[in-house]
């Protein structure tokens, strides 16, 4: 087939370009740097063409078109900068603005607004409307998490189309007509959607707010700094944006490979978990049953002293919300200094795991044709964002199969598919590799699995051996295995350091254990916030928040990407160095200084995160 | 002069409104024949030959719209717009109520012509009587074997769906009346996919007016070449005609095209009432461009229309006697588009609402200097900018009253008041 039929060039502004058959001429002018201005189009929206913003001459056609719905043709001269543009662009934001309040200086969008950034480039200086505005609600609460300002709203359906086309759930929609159309749900019913977060993102104005970043801040009074989301294993990329050194919000830093741009409310809004919003004590000894404040030093000496009276019947529990870094350094001080085997980041269930668990990457679901969803919400609630991936594949071909049972994930794929991908949680992971191994025999193509775990280190808490029988990179341990977590109470274990990392991702004690934790000579708990675990503590060392770490994670796909602190908490010390301090405390003699120099030494151990390193955290683990 | 009627030939005959009586007329011979005599292709030829034009407003060749399906993909779809709204519009109200059967007959030829085994009436709202008297024809036609399974032998099936709208104009815009018969809001849709490649339910549609497809039976009874000697050059046939306003006998009146508007404002209509003077009409509803007395000698035909400066529209004729207030017509007219407005766009939603606004002030003696051309500026930022001819058209009436009565539009501001009310408004 001649490459050259796919190819169209067109002149834009006088400048020649060369693009794919089907581009639009937005995205034309794109490539070529020329900005034509656009308010309702959105990159992974059809396009509507309804604000009427991106209107540009097309020679041969007497109207002014939709830059953002026509697509290229050969030959096409197209033309954004005449007089006949200016003057319109001129005249539809001073129709956008009519009935848009103009209450900037109040308005949370104020200084990242569209609608404002474009007024200023492009529109007129001043209004010649001169009548009373429309006039609408305002501060509408569409949900606990999302306030609506129907006077800012320039009926754009952005929000609309996203329920429509990206979640799938049609929550939003149109009410009403002409100049008193508005936003709206059924029936005025709170928003249930778990994606809500989104629509303040990609409204282009300052009608859709978040409840909890409402007159918080500024745009241009925050600190943005890129991280990872601590919410669940999917590794969704944010953006921590800071004020004063707290945080202000979460916002999505699109990775196309993995989040596609979006966010779910579970991940977005939690950041309040990790708000350092008081102090929250310093490191302390409980002494004649009562906990005493004293410094990182004295505590650590205290909890290594208890730990090497309890020798390897020590018991070592990092939470899945820890960096790869810190849980490097966790398991040395439990397998090298204490020579103790049990070690776990499970709670209650014991999950075995292999690299074949990450034989889907997130973006490769699309290009399946047939997808199994072995638990069907179970798997959404686990790693929402994948949902809007799997609606995503399935708008364009992808067959999609919501399923409980093994026998119906089998029965729903013929037998002449050609790649298949099986998701579940790690609870179900027996009952997904069941499925994918009757599924090889049935179907001609590839069948491979994705397990979402849990917790955004969940993946690097098995690679890196906090495992009771694996060893970092899941060598096996001769002989030498420890305990699952689950049977720790019953295994004669005296002392038991808990690494608390994210309120997220928890110990998680039952009722039951908590006696077998009262029985206990040690407890150490390292955590951010006070815990319920504080109680039965022996020795409190406080740690760092996800926000203000410095780290890598590795997302349920063997995604090993970089977070970094958003947050200054220096007085508090990172938990890495607690880590170290209470190895070396026991003649451990480690040597890190920064959690790169850990990196360097943990990518010896697992040599599938030497690649991650040279690539800035962005490779798949396991080289694909 | 007097009417040349084909449509309305009958009209007045007993029981014509059903079955019987519409066959005494001759009725459902020309579907007949086209069933046993004529190939689907036959008829598109032959109404292409015809010079048939839409009546539904824009005046698009009938055949060469049919021939823009593209072959070999089915199911498609006819949908026949009986949506009528635009003020001053009332032809396919009369043809529904006077001869039901005629439209269905025409529907049926349609349906069978472009291979369409599924056709849908969309019928406004309001349209009560109408939307039974449909129902009733369709019913009667379904017993006599002219809807069904294998229409009289011929292999051919076809079924009708009538659907009523829910009162919107906009509705009457072919793809919004698509988006609304698929239950959905009543919003235009992107062009291109034009419908015939991609319209209702994503599948090829042909959308035709009643009054076009009431004209199908003749055609096909008569011949196309019959068709084209009545008429002008790039007008074929006759077009009913919708009178109102200030003349003494409003109606309905079946024209041949190419008639000049003077026949139908005086001869047929009886001249302008009051024995007032005539200060101006609107040929083609409340969306057209305003005429003047000098151009009463245009023929009533949509070219010879449209080179006078209006269009020739939907076939209203609004008569305006000297007595009429231009801008008040304009408020009363832009104020019909902003409320009908579906508010997709920003051009038309907002722009017809601060054009309501602005003429409303000059009407009420508050005007500004320079609303005139605020408004010819609005109107700029409207026409050609719009998703939808609803806005487009919004501008036009405004526009050439500005054209032709800037006066009265000055005369309005500095006066305070308007000069066309008996009492006036005064301004403290």
């Amino acid at each position: 087939m001649a490459v050259a039929t796919d190819q169209v060039t067109l002149q834009v502004d006088g400048v020649s370009v060369t693009v794919p058959k089907g581009t639009l001429i937005l995205d034309a002018a794109k490539k070529l740097g020329i900005d034509i201005p656009i308010f309702c189009s959105h990159p992974k929206m059809e396009p509507v063409a309804v604000c009427r913003m991106c209107l540009i001459e097309v020679e041969k056609m007497p109207k002014l078109q939709p830059a953002c719905a026509i697509p290229v043709a050969e030959g096409m001269v197209v033309r954004t900068l005449t007089d006949k543009v200016k003057q319109y662009q001129q005249g539809v934001l001073e129709f956008l603005l009519i009935n848009h309040p103009l209450d900037c200086p109040i308005c949370d969008k104020g200084g990242e607004c569209p609608l404002q950034d474009q007024t200023f480039q492009y529109g007129p200086g001043a209004s010649r409307y001169d009548f009373q505005k429309a006039h609408f609600d305002k501060a509408v609460p569409l949900s606990d998490k999302i306030v609506l300002d129907r006077e800012r709203c320039i009926l754009c359906w952005r929000c609309t189309r996203f329920t429509e086309e990206i979640s799938g759930e049609r929550e939003l929609a149109l009410i009403k007509r002409g100049v008193h159309t508005i936003i709206g749900t059924f029936n005025d019913e709170p928003a249930q959607s778990v994606y809500q977060g989104n629509w303040t993102e990609i409204c282009p104005v300052g009608a859709l707010t978040s409840r909890q970043y409402r007159f918080i801040s500024r745009p241009w009074d925050l600190d943005r700094t890129p991280s990872v989301c601590p919410g669940c294993a999917m590794g969704c990329n944010i953006q921590i944006d800071s004020r004063h050194n707290k945080i202000g919000r979460f916002q999505s830093r699109e990775n196309l490979e993995v989040d596609d741009g979006w966010l779910c409310d579970q991940g977005r809004y939690s950041f309040p978990y990790f708000q350092r919003d008081q102090e929250f004590g310093s490191p302390s000894i409980r002494r004649d049953g009562q906990l005493a404040a004293v410094s990182y030093p004295e505590a650590v000496a205290e909890a290594a002293a208890r730990l090497q009276r309890a020798g390897s019947s020590a018991a070592g529990w990092a939470s899945p919300g820890a960096t790869n870094e810190e849980l490097f350094l966790f398991q040395r001080l439990f397998r090298e200094t204490l020579k103790s085997p049990h070690l776990d980041h499970r709670q209650q269930g014991i999950h075995e795991t292999d690299p074949e668990d990450i034989g889907l990457p997130i973006a490769d679901i699309e290009r399946c044709d047939h997808v199994v969803v072995l638990g069907g919400q179970e798997v959404i609630d686990a790693a929402p964002v994948l949902h809007l991936r799997l609606h995503k594949s399935q708008r364009h071909g992808v067959a999609v199969h919501r399923v409980d049972e093994v026998k119906a994930g089998l029965a729903a794929v013929p037998a002449e598919a050609t790649v298949v991908g099986v998701l579940a949680t790690a609870a179900r992971r027996a009952d997904a590799i069941t499925l994918q191994n009757q599924l090889v025999s049935k179907v001609k193509g590839r069948v491979r699995r994705l397990i979402v775990v849990r917790g955004p280190n969940g993946r690097g808490a098995k690679d890196l051996g906090i495992l009771p029988h694996l060893g970092p990179g899941y060598a096996v341990l001769n002989g030498r295995a420890g305990r699952p977590r689950a049977e720790w109470p019953k295994a004669g274990i005296r002392a038991l350091y808990i690494y608390d990392a994210s309120p997220l991702q928890e110990f998680g004690a039952t009722e039951a254990e908590l006696d077998w934790l009262r029985s206990l000579d040690t407890v150490i708990v390292q955590r951010f916030k006070p815990s319920v675990l504080d109680e039965y503590a022996h020795v409190i060392l406080p740690g760092r928040a996800f926000p203000e770490k410095d780290g890598t994670v590795t997302s349920m796909e063997g995604r090993v990407q970089r977070i970094a602190n958003g947050i200054d908490a220096a007085h508090v010390w990172d938990d890495w160095r607690i880590l170290q301090a209470v190895a070396n405390a026991m003649g451990a003699g480690l040597p890190y200084r920064t959690s790169e120099s850990i990196f360097a030494d943990l990518a010896k151990a697992v040599p599938a995160y030497a690649a991650a390193a040279l690539a800035q955290g962005r490779v798949l683990w396991g080289e694909r | 002069m007097a009417e040349k009627k084909i449509l309305t030939k009958d009209f007045g005959a007993p029981g014509l409104a059903h079955l019987a009586g519409y066959e005494q007329t001759g009725g459902y011979q020309a579907y007949q024949k086209a069933l046993k005599e004529l190939q689907p292709d036959a008829l598109v030829e032959m109404v292409k030959k015809s010079g048939l034009r839409g009546r539904g407003g824009a005046g698009f060749g009938t055949g060469q719209k049919w021939s823009f399906l593209p072959k070999g993909v089915y199911p498609r779809y006819l949908v026949i717009n009986a949506d009528e709204s635009e003020p001053g519009c009332f032809k396919d109200r009369y043809l529904l109520e006077a001869s039901p059967h005629q439209v269905v007959e025409g529907l049926l030829i349609a349906a069978f012509a472009i291979g369409c085994n599924l056709a849908f009436i969309y019928i406004r709202g309001e349209y009560l009587p109408q939307h039974e008297a449909l129902e009733w024809a369709l019913a009667e036609a379904r017993q006599a074997g002219y809807i069904g399974k294998n229409v009289l032998g011929s292999g051919f099936d076809v079924d009708v769906i009538l659907h009523r709208g829910a009162g919107a104009y906009i509705c009457g815009e072919e793809t919004a009346l698509l988006t609304s018969l698929e239950g959905y809001r009543g919003e235009p849709r992107l062009k291109p996919p034009f419908p015939a490649i991609k319209g209702l339910y994503g599948k090829p549609t042909v959308v035709n007016n009643v009054e076009t497809v009431a004209t199908l039976p003749h055609i096909v009874s008569n011949g196309p070449d019959w068709f084209a000697t009545i008429g002008t050059e790039t007008g074929k046939g006759t077009r009913l005609w919708c009178m109102s306003g200030h003349v003494n006998r409003p109606g309905n009146y079946e024209m041949e095209m190419g008639a000049p508007i003077r026949e139908l404002i005086y001869d047929l209509g009886g001249g302008v009432w009051k024995n007032r003077k005539l200060k101006a009409f609107q040929p083609g509803g409340a969306s057209m461009m305003v005429l003047l007395p000098q151009h009463l000698d245009v023929g009533l035909d949509f070219d010879a229309i449209q080179k006078a400066g209006s269009l020739a529209g939907a076939g209203a004729m609004v008569v305006m006697d000297e007595t009429t207030c231009m801008v008040d017509m304009c408020r009363r007219y832009v104020e019909f588009f902003h409320h009908e407005s579906c508010g997709k766009c920003t051009p038309c939603r907002e722009g017809t609402f601060w054009m309501t606004n602005v003429l409303t002030r000059i009407e009420e003696g508050e005007g500004k200097a320079g609303d005139a051309d605020l408004l010819l500026e609005m109107g700029n930022n409207i026409d050609g900018r719009s998703f939808c001819p609803l806005g487009d058209a919004s501008t036009w009436f405004p526009r050439s009253c500005i054209k032709y009565f800037r006066d009265e539009f000055e005369q309005h501001v500095t006066e305070h008041a308007c000069p066309f009310r008996k009492e006036r408004v005064m301004v403290a």
